[in-house]
């Protein structure tokens, strides 16, 4: 009998417990920065209303949380302590859920394999010698290995499913303005979304439900979440319509087989299924990369260690301030970005690059909301490969950004998307993205849930569950 | 020839009470870094919440300048680094400003011009940063403070039009009470670009002038900058494009840097900020509490109250006078009185007490009181400053003042006439005089009765009193020299003279009715053209008198030579002196007679103002022309006055300088302005000397409808021009010929005005002159008394 999630924090004793649980689990894993789990005192009242009251999560090192750091992965960051809390942050506060720690991160999101984190680099449960995915590679990883029920992480273009896929745990990117990014570092804010990672489809509710919902901190947040939403149930898999993407040759057996798994399930149920492509697949991660990074290189400007963050001792003049500061403070694959937003807006080059790929994206928005008008849902895979292998043996840094391809669909188009675990292929978790239309997210959420009843996803060996 | 071009983009702060994307206060003068959030600090994570507030002021002066209110505006991320900026991109508009198309009608110099509005958008400011020794400091209170850039079209041609741009400018946002246009601290804030090229090329190669904060620097670098062009031009050389930083005291611009170092901001839509409906409705509710502008109101408070340009433009130059002004009137007083009285006596007393209008212990009601008690004649002008002085210091009701101060006068015409009547009966003999038809007793008489009403008496109506028991009209008569009140010597010369008494000149009249009495004074003793500026201030000072102190009329005899001159005087110091002013000259002793007969029948007929009466008839008192066509027969003719009825040319207000002050008033002013006439030979040098010994304005007189040789040889005046500009010399210019100089018609004309010269209309020479004159007698400021020489007769109506 496992114990529950709402009570680990409820003691001095059981705090202890957990504690050393966690940090004994995490010397491997290295998925938290900052771990500091505190007594609740809604765990001490099991009779709170919410669903969260009480429950540890964790927050990914780019989101608010005051007096925790907030990194960003980065060595700039690295003693930065923020003063305030993120929106999302701040709900779940107020529903009593409980901050514990700040997990790992790609520096500033950029990345998928933790790898580009300046402070750690996280391994993946079911295999250390993976990855946990990225860039929210630590909060995948604390929820795939039992060391919190939920976590938050960032969707800019993939970072919450990519890894929630890889860790075998399920894995939001909401509509964008589903949850108010306030409070979340910018990377590039028109794809930017805060993301939950949770153990279960119902769990994700529950989180979701308590931070999505208009701020007027964040004026592109939107009103047609309310919250207090009561849960949505199981969808009637029959009654759906759904396109399931045609299949790349080129992407790993276990993707593949994960699909046909899906298609499976739905044809069993009875429902209506049609194969579709999506002829802009093809774009999708040049558009991404060209308006993410000329979003990022405004967006990172901040960080000239004048006002905050890591910056040298001494220097002659506030240029070279903030020279020094950039160029110490800053990852290679950081630079990389900023150079490369720095390029594609350049005046001259402004609509070659910036403007085309505005165009595009104004066109891949028209196509999906074509696409939701015939179809309920879209099953697609998450990336073309299962967890991949750190350091050499993994993908080239041009593999990974091509490989981004499915997830930043979601986000050029502004739409949600979830990803679920559907088994486990040669021991690593596998899994498929359910997209939907803008507002559609409870439906994906319902639709997991019948998915869940279907294909209940496994728990790592190495890391058996403790509580529920 | 050359032509300039200027842009501006003008900054002004609004007057938000918190910051445009954060909840900081808006406030100047803190501690540094105070007004501070991790939204302003630029902080990882947060993010920018437009302020409403902001919007709807940039919204006010968009559609106050004109323009076309954008529907959907957008904000977008203009990058650069520097330290002040907190997230080293500012948050401001690019594409979908806030509106566009709009335009502001200005004036300079009589000329109106449209300057087009290209567009005007919302932006946040950045912070300050402070060197000290070797440390840079950085104060962040200001950034994010909301401001509106609003960027021109290349519309104005030269420097003072800027200047009288940003000075509208400043008045409007100010009346909108989204600014407070305060240059000097940085609340409005100008940069400017310039472009000179050959008449009817292509623009120039474009310089941009930064820190231009005030709109002095304005005006004295973009002249600055012209001229710089210009020379290298003329010199073959080509104006590189750059931006020079103006060096305010150097009094010129230095290079700041060049095209190739020019930013490159890479704009993009800021995706932190969904995009501003600002629709129909919003847009109609924000016309429905548009104030009124000042160009606006200006136009309707000179239609409505027949004030004059100039009065109108000081009383609407600050919302809260005109405001203050249309209180006063809709209590009952009389427009023009209230209007005369808060641009003086008022005026005086605020900087005086160095408070503002609002929080002066004047209100309306007060000053309407105090109006009311003047003009019903319960105390007179004097008493009536010496009151309004009193309610500054006692903060007190007027009326309650005059009754505690015992200052009311005696103005009940029962109690002067018993006054009039005792006084009569204890002074036989002087009544006899008058009786015998003399009118100097008459002021003893007068002096007698305030002496019993211990000075309580209104002293108009104590004199009407006294003459209605008398059953006389006094009438004066001042003899100012010249040939009429001179004598032939035996050899056929004119000397001045012995005075001939008037009384016995025309003691045989008939028409003249009985009670006429005489009083003869002469101030003269010299011939016209004599004239000094001593002998003009006693005249002033005398006519004064009379005006106050009596009377029926007042007669002047003048010579011919100087005649044009003084009548203008007169007319522009006593445009309203409530009996007739008559002049009359003659250029021989002989016809003095018959003239001065006429004379003061037309002072017993004529309405109050000054004429003048000559052998034909008579004439208005300016722009009188003395045209000599044969011996012994003067000819005057009113130039140009069909011209003269279109503009508005208002008198003075003389005030109660005594005649020693006067005396020095004028020859200051007579010191500083010179007459010169445009000839072939004209030497600019010669005029450069003139400033080098201390005149200060001149009255040229150009050629036509005002043209002249403005080449750069000796015998051009440009070197003149560009001298009076730079040391400040004003030139008036009127014409040999009956022309109206306007500066309209002709090429060099319009090069003329470009330099700067003020056209003077139909005004002729002498009456430019006197003109002039009288506004340096009658002004403190000589600046106001300059501006007095602007005539908007050609203003169009907007």
């Amino acid at each position: 009998m496992q114990a529950d999630w709402n009570t680990v924090l409820a003691t001095a004793e059981t705090l202890k417990e957990y504690r050393a649980g966690v940090e004994a689990r995490d010397k491997d894993l290295g998925a938290f920065l900052h771990f500091s789990p505190s007594i609740s005192t809604e765990a001490e009242n099991p009779g709170s209303a919410s669903a969260i009251s009480g429950l540890p999560i964790a927050i990914k090192d780019n989101l608010a949380v005051t007096d925790f750091p907030l990194t960003c992965g980065s060595r700039l960051l690295e003693h930065f302590t923020s003063p305030y809390d993120a929106t999302a942050v701040e709900r779940l506060k107020a529903a009593g859920a409980s901050i514990v720690g700040k997990t790992a991160m790609d520096e500033f999101g950029m990345g998928s394999a933790t790898d580009t984190s300046a402070l750690s680099e996280t391994k993946n449960p079911w295999d250390p010698n993976r990855t946990a995915g990225g860039s929210s590679g630590g909060s995948a990883a604390a929820v795939a290995a039992g060391m919190v029920p939920a976590a938050l992480g960032s969707d800019t273009g993939g970072s919450v499913r990519q890894p929630a896929s890889f860790c075998g745990v399920y894995g939001l990117k909401p509509t964008y303005g589903a949850v108010s990014r306030f409070g979340l570092v910018a990377y590039a804010s028109s794809l930017d979304t805060v993301g939950v990672i949770a153990d279960t489809p119902d769990r994700l509710e529950a989180v979701f439900s308590v931070i999505a919902g208009e701020d007027a901190k964040d004026q592109t947040s939107i009103a047609a979440f309310s919250p207090g939403k009561p849960p949505v149930a199981p969808s009637d898999l029959s009654s759906l319509r759904v396109g399931i993407l045609q299949a790349d040759e080129s992407d790993e057996p276990g993707v593949r087989e994960a699909m046909t798994c899906v298609e499976d399930v739905f044809r069993t149920a009875g429902t209506e299924v049609e194969t579709v492509t999506l002829p802009f697949l093809e774009y999708a991660s040049a558009v991404y990369y060209t308006i993410a990074t000329a979003e990022a290189g405004a967006n990172l400007a901040r960080f000239d260690g004048i006002r905050y963050g890591e910056r040298p001792l001494y220097a002659e003049n506030p240029d070279e301030l903030v020279r020094l500061s950039r160029s110490t403070g800053l990852g290679d694959e950081v630079k990389l970005r900023i150079l490369l937003g720095t390029y594609v807006l350049r005046s001259g080059f402004h609509d070659q690059y910036y403007g085309r790929a505005q165009r595009l994206r104004a066109r891949i928005i028209q196509d999906m909301q074509d696409l939701f008008s015939r179809f309920d849902l879209l099953v697609s895979p998450v990336f073309p490969t299962l967890a991949f292998k750190l350091g050499r043996d993994g993908l080239t840094p041009y593999q990974r950004k091509q490989a981004d391809r499915y997830t930043t669909v979601a986000n050029l188009a502004g739409i949600p998307a979830l990803a679920i675990p559907t088994g486990v292929h040669d021991g690593l978790p596998a899994g498929v993205q359910i997209t939907g239309p803008a507002g559609g997210d409870y439906a994906l959420i319902a639709a997991a849930k019948a998915l869940h009843q279907a294909l209940p996803p496994a728990a790592p060996a190495t890391y058996p569950r403790i509580w529920s | 020839m050359y032509a300039s071009k200027i842009g501006l983009e003008i900054h002004i702060q609004l007057l938000t009470n918190s910051k445009i994307f954060c909840g900081c206060r808006a406030a100047f003068g803190d501690e540094p870094n105070t007004n501070v959030c991790p939204v302003c600090m630029g902080y990882p994570g947060v993010m920018p919440a437009l302020n409403g507030e902001a919007m709807r002021m940039a919204y006010q002066v968009a559609l106050a300048l004109n323009c076309t209110p954008t529907e959907h505006t957008q904000f977008a991320r203009k990058n650069y680094f520097y330290p002040d900026l907190p997230k080293n991109y500012q948050i401001s508009q690019f594409g979908a400003p806030i509106g566009t198309d709009g335009y502001l009608d200005i004036e300079f110099h009589g000329k109106t011009r449209r300057v087009r509005i290209s567009e005007c958008h919302l932006e946040e400011d950045a912070g300050k940063m402070v060197h000290a020794g070797d440390m840079s400091l950085l104060d962040y209170n200001r950034a994010g403070t909301p401001l509106l850039e609003i960027v021109t079209e290349p519309d104005l041609e030269i420097a003072e039009e800027a200047e009288v741009l940003l000075t509208q400018l400043r008045r409007m946002v100010r009346y909108l009470a989204v600014c407070d246009g305060n240059m000097e601290e940085g609340s409005m804030r100008c940069d400017a670009n310039v472009s000179v090229a050959p008449e009817g090329a292509p623009l120039g190669n474009k310089v941009e002038i930064k820190n231009l904060n005030s709109s002095r620097f304005v005006r004295k670098a973009l002249a600055y900058e012209i001229d710089r062009q210009t020379d290298i031009l003329e010199r073959g050389g080509t104006v590189s494009v750059e931006t020079r930083l103006w060096n305010e005291n150097r009094d010129q611009s230095e290079p700041m840097r060049t095209k190739e170092l020019a930013h490159d901001y890479r704009y993009f839509p800021e995706p932190d900020l969904p995009i501003v409906e600002a629709d129909a409705s919003f847009i109609a509710k924000l016309s429905d509490a548009q104030v009124e502008l000042p160009q606006a109101r200006m136009q309707r408070l000179k239609q409505v109250h027949g004030l004059g340009d100039r009065v109108v433009e000081l009383l609407c130059d600050e919302k809260e006078t005109a405001d203050f002004f249309e209180a006063v009137v809709a209590e009952g007083a009389d427009a023009g009185a209230v209007a005369s009285w808060l641009t003086s006596d008022v005026r005086k007393l605020l900087n005086r007490f160095e408070v503002s209008l609002a929080a002066s212990p004047l209100s309306p009601r007060r000053l309407a009181e105090l109006l009311g008690l003047l003009q019903s004649g319960r105390i007179h002008g004097k008493i009536a400053k010496q009151t309004l002085e009193a309610v500054f210091t006692l903060d007190d009701d007027p009326e309650r003042i005059i009754t505690e101060k015992g200052w009311e006068q005696i103005v009940d015409p029962k109690a002067l006439a018993e006054l009039a009547v005792a006084v009569i009966a204890d002074n036989p003999e002087a009544v006899a005089a008058v009786r015998a038809g003399n009118a100097k007793p008459l002021g003893f008489l007068v002096g007698e009765a305030m002496k019993r009403s211990a000075g309580r008496a209104e002293p108009r109506a104590l004199q009407q009193a006294l003459k209605d028991a008398l059953s006389v009209e006094p009438l004066y008569v001042l003899d100012f020299g010249g040939a009429i009140g001179g004598e032939r010597r035996p050899d056929g010369m004119v000397q001045p003279g012995t005075r001939k008494e008037v009384k016995e000149l025309l003691a045989a009249d008939p028409d003249l009715p009985d009670s006429i009495r005489f009083d003869e004074i002469t101030l003269g003793g010299f011939l016209s053209e004599e004239i000094s500026p001593r002998d003009w201030a006693q005249l002033v000072s005398a006519v004064r008198y009379r005006i106050e102190d009596s009377s029926s009329g007042v007669v002047i005899s003048h010579g011919t030579d100087t005649l044009a001159y003084t009548a203008a005087l007169l007319s522009w110091v006593f445009p309203d002196p409530q009996v007739p002013v008559v002049l009359t000259a003659a250029v021989t002793p002989e016809k003095a007679p018959e003239l001065m007969r006429d004379a003061v029948r037309a002072a017993l007929q004529l309405p109050p103002a000054v004429h003048v009466v000559l052998e034909d008839g008579t004439y208005p008192a300016v722009n009188l022309r003395f045209e000599r066509v044969e011996a012994d027969a003067a000819r005057f003719r009113t130039w140009n006055a069909t011209g003269l009825e279109s503009e508005q040319w208002p008198g003075f207000a003389l005030g109660d300088a005594s005649a020693d002050a006067l005396t020095a008033r004028f020859e200051t002013a007579m010191r500083q302005v010179h007459i010169a006439r445009i000839y072939p030979g004209m030497r600019s040098e010669s005029l450069v000397r003139l400033m080098d010994a201390g005149y200060r304005a001149f009255i040229l007189e150009l050629y036509d409808t005002g043209t002249a040789n403005l080449g750069h040889s000796p015998f051009g005046l440009r070197a003149a021009f560009e001298e009076a500009r730079r040391r400040g010399v004003r030139i008036f210019c009127t014409s040999q010929q009956e022309g109206v100089v306007d500066f309209q018609s002709y090429v060099t004309g319009h090069a003329l005005w470009r330099e700067g010269a003020v056209p003077m209309g139909s005004l002729t020479t002498e009456t430019a002159y006197a003109r002039l004159v009288a506004a340096m007698v009658c002004m403190e400021d000589d600046d106001e008394a300059f501006a007095s020489m602007e005539h908007r007769g050609s203003m169009k109506n907007e």
